[in-house]
């Protein structure tokens, strides 16, 4: 069935999960942080160690902060849309057709509509584990004992004077 | 008394509740049965021995399978190169 999740695993997938889905603006958004940008390229070179601290957490944070209101989003007219979702249903089509043995997939069986019941049913007995442990060391012994008998020449010369 | 492979089988099926035995080697051959097990499962009893072996990294430790319903249970346990799988009625 295949491995959902391995603590073994590499987490090297972790890069990729982590990639922005939105990359951001060329220029990062303006509205938010206009008076900070501006002070961080402003400052002189001179300046006290908590002073850059704080700006350069200030700037990580511009980075890392993603400004979903101020990404770039062109409105898109209705006659748009409906071509878009048409342009995508139609794409799911051809898909859908390639994956038809998915469909013909059976459903498992129910085998019981009380699973507690089932579940909490009595076990195994456990002589009868040692019953069927001690007849398959039997079946076995008595297999390894299989020989063959030679009673007689395998080739037998006719008396043909 | 002459060893042979259907031997195991009357003794285990004089139990009252046996009702099958089947032996098969580690690749689906029937080597013999009786009752209610047969030919055609002979496969998938040898491959259900195998697979749950793999459960544990210990090759002494051979799990027993058992498959439970409501009338009995079918119990299988590989030995070596053999599986036997004995097909008993719930008392």
């Amino acid at each position: 069935m295949g491995c959902c999740y391995s603590s073994e695993a590499e987490a090297s997938d972790q890069e990729e999960e982590t990639k922005r889905l939105l990359e951001p603006a060329a220029s990062p958004p303006s509205k938010v942080l206009n008076g900070a940008e501006q002070s961080y390229h402003n400052l002189p070179s001179a300046r006290t160690d908590e002073q850059a601290m704080l700006s350069s957490i200030l700037a990580k944070t511009a980075i890392n902060i993603i400004d979903v209101s101020a990404a770039d989003s062109q409105g898109m007219e209705q006659h748009e849309y409906m071509d878009r979702a048409r342009q995508y249903s139609t794409r799911l089509a051809m898909l859908s057709n390639n994956l038809t043995h998915w469909k013909k997939l059976p459903l498992l069986p129910s085998l019981t509509n009380q699973p507690h019941q089932v579940l909490a049913s009595d076990p195994v007995p456990f002589a009868d584990l040692q019953q069927v442990s001690r007849i398959a060391a039997y079946a076995f012994s008595a297999l390894s004992q299989i020989r063959v008998d030679a009673k007689e020449e395998l080739v037998v010369q006719f008396g043909i004077p | 008394w002459v060893p042979s492979l259907t031997a195991p089988c009357p003794p285990s099926m004089k139990s009252p509740a046996v009702v099958g035995v089947l032996c098969t080697d580690s690749q689906g051959l029937n080597l013999g049965c009786r009752g209610t097990l047969s030919d055609e499962h002979a496969g998938i009893i040898s491959v259900l021995a195998q697979q749950a072996a793999k459960l544990s990294s210990d090759p002494t430790d051979t799990p027993v399978v058992c498959l439970e319903s409501d009338t009995g249970n079918i119990m299988i346990q590989k030995h070596d190169t053999i599986t036997v799988a004995v097909h008993k009625l719930a008392s």
